[in-house]
């Protein structure tokens, strides 16, 4: 199994880099039962964050063709709306601290989206995603009528794209496993290593990352809860 | 007030201002529309006029997927109103009807 994890201009580190140190280990843990490498659409780069200018290197292309996993990040920036928002224009260079949504959309102007509508036609690759992530996949149209969860300040915009937006910390749609914000990129990851390698390599990467995973994953599975 | 026509809209969505096309038209007493843009046609759903104010549902997909709901105020050549995306804050909108 192998996992892509797509880097671009403005992407949160701790979005890509979580999920990449688990997978990494679940590599180790499994003796090779998972690769995992970072990715972006323009190819090999080094991609700018949206956090301080942090950098990280992508080392191959987007193979949205390649059985596995394709898992995009989240953006960060300004969670604050601006009073007057620009006119939408990818073209505009990009600003430190610019308005989350804004820098998500600007992924839509370049060849990320019809890569990652192939990823999501692939029966042999499931896609994922951490924070924003799932709001660049349904300002892309890719996620119509699924299940689907985001970071909490941005599930009303993964509502309105036409998605099913879920309250949860990850959500398993099938092909599509989405988490909430930044930091359940590790309980995605541990899930994701749960789900397609087992259960006893994903707890002794949680055991060595410290970290317990929390809630349940949704599944649009069994009865539908009463109110409350 | 009758809004047949074309129009030029301009419209907030989160990732920033976009300008929409909409051309409205009348047939026997029910009021239809399509929305233009990036090469293709999309048919407004609940196209609704009582007086000067018009309503209309417009799924958009470029350059972002969202479901908009609008509801506006005809004034001549002019439309100024809000559009609402689900659970989102209202924003406002504004339109002019282009000279046949």
């Amino acid at each position: 199994m192998h996992a892509q994890i797509v880097l671009f201009d403005g992407f949160d580190p701790l979005d890509a880099i979580a999920p990449f140190e688990v997978l990494h280990a679940g590599r180790v843990a499994s003796g090779g039962g998972i690769t995992v490498e970072l990715v972006s659409a323009e190819g090999p780069r080094e991609v700018v964050s949206g956090t301080g200018g942090l950098r990280l290197r992508a080392t191959a292309s987007l193979r949205p063709a390649l059985a596995g996993i394709v898992l995009v990040p989240g953006a960060s920036g300004s969670v604050s709306e601006p009073a007057e928002l620009p006119d939408y224009d990818p073209a505009r260079p990009p600003k430190q601290d610019e308005y989350i949504p804004v820098l998500l959309g600007r992924a839509l102007d370049t060849a990320l989206p019809a890569l990652l509508k192939e990823a999501m036609d692939n029966p042999q690759v499931t896609v994922a995603s951490v924070c924003g992530g799932s709001l660049v996949l349904a300002m892309a149209g890719l996620l119509e009528d699924r299940y689907a969860t985001t970071h909490h300040l941005g599930l009303d915009v993964l509502d309105a794209s036409g998605a099913h937006a879920v309250h949860a910390r990850v959500v398993d749609d099938g092909d599509l496993v989405t988490g909430a914000g930044v930091t359940s990129g590790l309980d995605l990851g541990l899930y994701l290593l749960e789900r397609e390698i087992g259960p006893q390599v994903a707890h002794a990467v949680e055991e060595l990352f410290a970290h317990e995973r929390r809630g349940v994953v949704w599944r649009k599975h069994g009865p539908t809860p009463a109110p409350l | 007030m009758n809004p047949a026509g074309t129009w030029d809209l301009s419209i907030s969505t989160p990732i920033g201002k976009i300008k929409a096309v909409v051309d409205l038209h009348e047939k026997a007493g029910i009021w239809r529309g399509t929305a233009h843009g990036a090469g293709e046609e999309i048919p407004l759903h609940d196209v609704a006029l009582d007086e000067n104010r018009l309503t209309w549902k417009q799924p958009i997909t470029k350059p972002m997927r969202l479901n908009l709901t609008f509801d506006v105020l005809l004034d001549g050549d002019t439309m100024t109103g809000t559009s609402k995306a689900g659970r989102l804050p209202s924003s406002g909108v504004t339109g002019q009807r282009r000279a046949d």
